[in-house]
């Protein structure tokens, strides 16, 4: 079973989202903030990260660069963000590989494409 | 009469009355030598016919009769003749006839008595000017000799002869060469008289054109006299540029440099006087109370004025900042950065470019940086290079507005956005028909409530400062039951204090007076207190709401045990976009504007936001507002505000 690790400091949309991935068959961990995430991740093994942009104490930009530089992960990562600038956005991100998702999200078709990155990912091995 | 209408005959004119005066000049001359000359001829005649007279007298006692008289006579006559221009001389008695003569014919003739009896006469003859082709007349001259031949005896005694034969002695002279006869002179003449006409011809030429120039000259200067001041320019002639001209419209270009200059000068003496008299003056001082520096840069861009302000930006004084040269000029801080763009926008020719530059202070506390903007504004003076003022503004306030307001649309985008994320995400798990435990419907359901009203207050929190923006908030006032407004808001935060196990408390006195004002303001101004009291408490922590009426008027107080705000951050926190620069309130999303709205919504009702907290002891926010009798005076209160 695919394990998803959420960071979000919303707790309802942290809520929802668990809601609907583990209703699709995916186990999630849930993290308040960027760096609970780092926390989760030194001892588990996830297949995929959601994560907000804006959240205290670490944002997702950070958590994005710390995985990808620091950690050396390359699971599928999806950056959920409430900002506007999403082009400029991307292309700052571009050298990450992640996927922006704008918010407000509809949770049925944010699970579709979830299962399309997974597949995606895991035929590319 | 115009410059170009003076008349060729002008110039003719005075050659002619020059020539006619010439002329009657050399005729004077020529009548006064001819009358010179003939007074000498006969002067000179008459003594030749008398030495001869008196040559003849000496012939001792000889009579007329006498033939060796005759004869000597006769030797005497020719002898003399030899030596005097004469066509002949005679000797003539009183009866007219010749007893001697050059000429032999005349001998023993009687000769008629043709010479003029006195010397006038004679001198007309003589000047009476040869007709051309005529032979000029001899000149007949004759002295009276009486040659009285005396007795021996009377010739002893030197008496005067008696008896004796009276003679006469007369001459016959050829016209003298003198005046104007010949060819010759007539030429010379004639000569002359066109060498002096050329002459005077090229003189007039020369002449003529300076005349015609002064003439316009003159013309100019009399039809312009009496705006001379106000249109030096209008003197100046277009046309026909000669020597004269061209040497008058220089004149004039120079006269008008001067004036310029002069007035330039009196000018910069002017601007001289009022800055050394503002330096110390009136002017000074109202500039010196300008919040912006202010510099004036003279020529050879010398600092000429700087007033408080920009003295103090320099760290400088006034005394030792006026006469100083701008490559020579040293400051510290902000001062050095204007000077390095004073000499970067100053020009090869000594003069600046006008330039707007953005400066920031390097700050040592290392909290916000002040930010001036320096404009440099060149003078467009002619004459002078170098001359600008300097305006230095500090825009800290504005930039940091800015910054905040792009911070506001982020973060309120961001806050938009999360609960209307909440809201969708859960409408659908709700009408997906998905998800059938009871449990996560009832959570659906609050969650969509909960966020509703969240995305509400915030839309409201925005209008606000819209409306506060445009001075547009439009207050309806009512009479409020102050123990209803105070539960509805503990009763609306009462979600947001449960998720973080906050108590909130709401502690009234036995008699709460209703208040008069905006109801749905100020639930706003309540709610956003007791928001921001909920989001800065840590969990398990308590708030507690009550109020207080005094004299004058009521205190409503939210107390928390939250985290605190530095006094330092106390004013800030009321400011329009602006947040505390602790890190603990940095992690909580916000938009800055809830506390600025609801001072301003109290501030409208005249009263005050109060608040009392220091970092790490919790914050109490206390709401002053008037007591109001009545609505109508509430009324009243509000329009005034």
């Amino acid at each position: 079973m695919p394990t998803i690790l959420i960071a979000e400091d919303e707790a309802h949309i942290l809520r929802v989202l668990a809601i609907w991935l583990n209703r699709h068959g995916y186990d999630v961990l849930e993290a308040p903030n960027g760096a609970a995430a780092l926390e989760l991740l030194d001892h588990k093994t996830v297949d995929m990260i959601i994560s907000d942009m804006n959240m205290p104490v670490m944002d997702g930009l950070e958590l994005v660069k710390t995985i990808r530089e620091e950690r050396g992960i390359n699971v599928p990562f999806l950056l959920l963000t409430a900002r506007c600038d999403h082009d400029q956005l991307a292309k700052r991100m571009e050298a990450y590989h992640i996927h922006l998702y704008p918010k407000p999200f509809v949770p049925s078709r944010l699970v579709a494409d979830i299962d399309s990155l997974l597949s995606e990912a895991k035929a590319w091995g | 009469m115009t410059a170009e209408e003076v008349p060729r005959w002008f110039g003719l004119s005075i050659v002619l009355i020059y020539l006619v005066g010439l002329g009657s000049v050399a005729q004077f001359g020529i009548v006064q030598a001819r009358r010179e000359g003939a007074s000498q001829f006969q002067r000179g005649s008459r003594y030749t016919v008398k030495v001869l007279g008196e040559r003849l007298s000496a012939l001792n006692g000889a009579g007329t009769a006498d033939p060796a008289v005759a004869g000597a006579y006769q030797r005497a006559l020719h002898e003399f003749a030899a030596n005097v221009p004469v066509r002949w001389l005679r000797v003539v008695d009183d009866e007219r006839r010749v007893l001697a003569s050059t000429d032999p014919s005349q001998i023993n003739t009687i000769v008629g008595d043709d010479i003029p009896r006195d010397s006038k006469q004679a001198i007309r003859e003589v000047m009476s000017l040869p007709v051309p082709g005529q032979k000029a007349p001899d000149v007949l001259v004759r002295v009276r000799l009486t040659l009285e031949v005396p007795t021996p005896q009377e010739s002893v005694d030197d008496q005067p002869p008696r008896g004796g034969a009276v003679l006469h002695l007369e001459a016959r002279l050829p016209p003298e060469p003198f005046g104007v006869s010949g060819p010759a002179d007539q030429a010379r003449m004639l000569a002359i008289v066109l060498v002096v006409l050329g002459a005077l011809f090229v003189v007039y030429r020369c002449l003529r054109e300076q005349l015609r120039s002064m003439s316009r000259i003159a013309d100019r200067l009399q039809s312009h006299r009496d705006r001379l001041q106000e249109d030096l320019g209008s003197l100046r002639i277009g046309d026909s540029l000669d020597g004269v001209t061209t040497a008058w419209n220089d004149l004039i270009d120079l006269t008008e440099g001067l004036s310029e200059s002069v007035q330039h000068s009196e000018a910069d003496e002017e601007l001289s006087r009022v800055l050394q008299c503002s330096w110390g003056g009136a002017l000074a001082e109202a500039l010196s109370a300008v919040p912006d520096g202010l510099i004036y840069i003279a020529d050879e861009i010398r600092f000429e004025y700087m007033n408080s302000a920009a003295c103090r930006l320099f760290g400088w004084n006034v005394q030792d900042a006026k006469g100083m040269i701008l490559p020579e000029a040293r400051a510290s801080g902000i001062g050095a950065k204007v000077l390095d763009v004073l000499r970067g926008a100053l020009q090869t020719d000594g003069s600046f470019e006008v330039r707007t530059d953005v400066l920031e202070a390097d700050d040592k506390t290392g909290c916000d940086h002040s930010t001036y903007r320096v404009r440099i504004l060149p003078l467009q003076r002619d004459h002078h290079t170098g001359e600008c003022v300097v305006v230095i503004r500090d825009v800290s306030q504005q930039v940091r507005a800015e910054r905040s307001r792009e911070e506001f649309i982020t973060h309120v985008t961001h806050e938009l956005r999360t609960p209307l994320t909440n809201i969708r995400a859960y409408a659908e798990t709700l009408s997906s028909g998905m998800f059938e435990d009871p449990n996560v419907i009832t959570e659906c359901y609050n969650v969509i409530t909960k966020e509703t009203r969240r995305l509400s207050r915030l839309v409201e929190d925005v209008l606000s400062v819209s409306q506060l923006e445009v001075g547009t908030i439009d207050l309806q006032i009512a009479d409020i039951d102050l123990k209803t407004l105070l539960s509805e808001g503990v009763r609306d935060v009462r979600g947001l204090a449960d998720d973080k196990n906050i108590d909130v408390q709401l502690v009234l006195p036995s008699k709460v007076e209703p208040i008069a004002g905006d109801r749905d303001k100020l639930a706003v101004v309540i709610n956003n207190l007791l928001g921001n009291a909920i989001k800065y408490t840590p969990p398990d922590g308590n708030v507690v709401v009550g109020c207080r009426f005094t004299g004058q008027d009521v205190a409503i107080s939210i107390k928390d045990n939250g985290i605190g705000i530095d006094p330092a951050d106390h004013g800030r926190v009321f400011e329009k976009f602006q947040r505390s620069s602790d890190p603990d309130v940095q992690n909580e999303t916000g938009s800055g504007i809830g506390l600025y709205t609801a001072r301003e919504i109290v501030r409208h009702h005249r009263g005050e936001i109060e608040l009392i907290s220091e970092k790490g002891q919790g914050s109490t926010f206390l709401v002053r507002l008037p007591r109001q009798e009545t609505r109508a005076a509430a009324l009243s209160t509000a329009k005034e505000a």
